[in-house]
């Protein structure tokens, strides 16, 4: 009765128009805010209904994963039954939507392992740095550039990199772009951001030069100096500095080239293009690939044999 | 020029689909004999406009709504010629007006406010040729949607029995053509478009979730009639759904849900 039920096409359909309805109203509930969000803007009693539900992240709810456990479940059982009856089949054998179902299968395992498996990590570089992607490979970033239209518009962002296996260099001079990620050592490497990374360059009391970066900070009787960031005022770059007393905050200033603040005078700020890149590790890929694969050969072949018998049928 | 040639395809298709109209309400079962040219013409215009902004922006130009708009009305006049010139059951002559004033209404958004006209070169994400495949291949499959939407209604609008069954027999077909273009083109070639890109397949963006709904609907269109043997209205009110679903996947998302492919 329940194999019955499981293999049954009814179930199927029933099962692509709940998933439909359910995605829809996702679309329609921004997905992965903070509670307050909802709290704000739908009425107490929606807000409750959305929140039990698990709305807010549906793709990861059970309201998601039960309904496509069960079509994935429900499409194993179907290919299987029709393979079979497939192969006792003398003549008018149609491999094409047998091939679509296991692509879908094969599809679906794949984004099991890369929904549980997956793994991504973020890091900021400057020339001449190194980053470890995986125990074995490392890279180190040789140039960073940030190339634009005479609009100004973003044309490319180029993180050029030389990767290193066991100490050993393995690839020079590789240029990582949007669309152009480094495959290496079973991970990918993406262009994922950049940012100007300011140092700023100071002479002490004694007369020694000492450099800070954003987020440094320095000393000066019962306070800390932080460096929040560096800002342009008035078409000069500046140093934006707080004040803290404790954890309290106390004040926050700017200081210009050459201004001084206790006993520090600042000589220059610095500004340097540094590169973001995303790692990723996803052990679904090789199965998501194969599924594509089969996918596409599968939709070839349905529309070859659709064609062939439409033409031959009278 | 760009703007000459889209104005002119513009009134091209309006003077075909005047002239379809015309000839369906007062000459009956004469077929005219220019409206399929007249699309074909505005066919040609509108990927003229397309190569000239390809060279100018050095790279295909489908990279924006604009863009995306010009070629998908080409690409439904160049299905609604072959329709007419393959297609000689009585039918096709209730289908073509709805094809025309598809590509018709399309081309008439490119033309408001609503839709920048400006020649921008695409920005780094959108440098793939993935996103060539993804979009070009989309529209392919979604110009046959548009048959089967037309071919549709007239199942459910006709009377004279044979009228319905070429309907039903060509919308069935349309779906069935469109139906693997799409999915290689917006579900395959698009997920490994955003891999390549960002490092994911799939983000479950508005935009990705109003596809797959548009495939899940269209799924459930061939296998209602392919394994449950259901023929005619069931069928011929999914294709209508699926299409509204292919409608508001290209502009109610971009309009009114907040979507990562904003671009188009």
């Amino acid at each position: 009765m329940l194999y019955r039920l499981l293999k049954s096409v009814r179930l199927g359909i029933a099962l692509i128009l709940v998933i439909t309805a359910l995605s829809l109203l996702s679309t329609l509930v921004p997905q992965g805010r903070e509670r307050t969000y909802y709290q704000e803007r739908y009425p107490p009693a929606l807000y409750t209904v959305i929140m039990t539900i698990g709305f807010t992240t549906y793709f990861s709810s059970l309201l998601f994963v039960i309904p496509v456990l069960l079509f994935t479940l429900n499409l194993g059982i179907c290919t299987v039954d029709r393979m079979v009856r497939q192969a006792r089949k003398k003549a008018d054998r149609r491999y094409g939507p047998d091939i679509v179902h296991v692509a879908l299968l094969v599809l679906a395992a794949g984004g099991l392992v890369t929904a549980l498996a997956r793994r991504e990590s973020d890091f900021v570089m400057a020339p001449g740095e190194e980053v470890a992607v995986t125990p074995r490979s490392t890279i180190r970033l040789r140039s960073f550039e940030y190339l634009t239209y005479s609009s100004g518009m973003p044309r490319a962002w180029i993180s050029t990199v030389d990767v290193m296996r066991d100490g050993a260099l393995e690839t020079s001079a590789f240029p990582i772009r949007v669309n152009h990620p480094l495959r290496v050592d079973g991970v990918s490497v993406y262009q994922f951001t950049w940012e100007n990374r300011s140092t700023f360059r100071f002479r002490d009391r004694t007369g020694a030069e000492t450099t800070v970066p954003v987020g440094g900070i320095f000393e000066d009787r019962d306070s800390l100096w932080y460096f929040a960031d560096a800002v342009v005022d008035g078409g000069v770059w500046k140093a934006l500095l707080q004040q803290y007393r404790g954890r309290k905050l106390i004040s926050t200033r700017t200081l210009a080239v050459a201004e001084s603040l206790g006993g520090y005078t600042l000589l220059g700020v610095t500004q340097k293009l540094v590169t973001g890149l995303r790692v990723v590790r996803d052990p679904g890929f090789a199965l998501v690939i194969v599924g594509v694969v089969l996918l596409g050969a599968g939709l070839a072949l349905t529309f070859i044999q659709n064609r062939r018998e439409s033409t031959v049928s009278p | 020029m760009m703007q000459v040639f889209a104005t002119t395809a513009l009134v091209l298709i309006a003077a075909s689909a005047a002239v379809q109209t015309v000839f369906l309400l007062i000459r009956g079962e004469t077929r005219d004999p220019v409206s399929h040219w007249a699309l074909l013409a505005a066919c040609v215009l509108l990927f003229a406009v397309t190569v000239e902004r390809s060279i100018l922006i050095r790279f295909p130009a489908v990279t924006n709504m604009y863009e995306s708009l010009v070629f998908f009305s080409a690409v439904i006049c160049l299905a609604g010629f072959a329709l007419r010139l393959f297609l000689k059951s009585a039918a096709s002559r209730f289908i073509l007006p709805g094809v025309t004033f598809v590509a018709l209404a399309l081309l008439s958004i490119s033309s408001s406010p609503l839709v920048p006209r400006e020649i921008q070169p695409p920005i780094p994400a959108l440098q793939s040729l993935w996103l060539v495949l993804h979009v070009t291949l989309a529209f392919i499959g979604e110009a046959f949607f548009v048959v089967s939407v037309a071919a549709a209604v007239v199942f459910l609008a006709a009377r004279r029995e044979e009228t319905r069954a070429a309907a039903d027999r060509i919308a069935y077909s349309s779906v069935a053509a469109g139906y693997p273009i799409f999915t290689v083109g917006a579900l395959i070639f698009g997920a490994v478009w955003a891999e390549v890109a960002w490092g994911t397949w799939w983000s479950w963006d508005p935009k990705e979730t109003w596809s797959l709904v548009t495939w899940l609907v269209y799924t459930a269109c061939l296998h209602t009639r392919l394994v449950k043997r259901l023929r005619g209205t069931i069928s011929a009110v999914l294709a209508i759904v699926g299409f509204a679903s292919t409608i508001f996947t290209f502009f109610g998302v971009n309009f009114l849900l907040s979507s990562l492919h904003g671009y188009g």
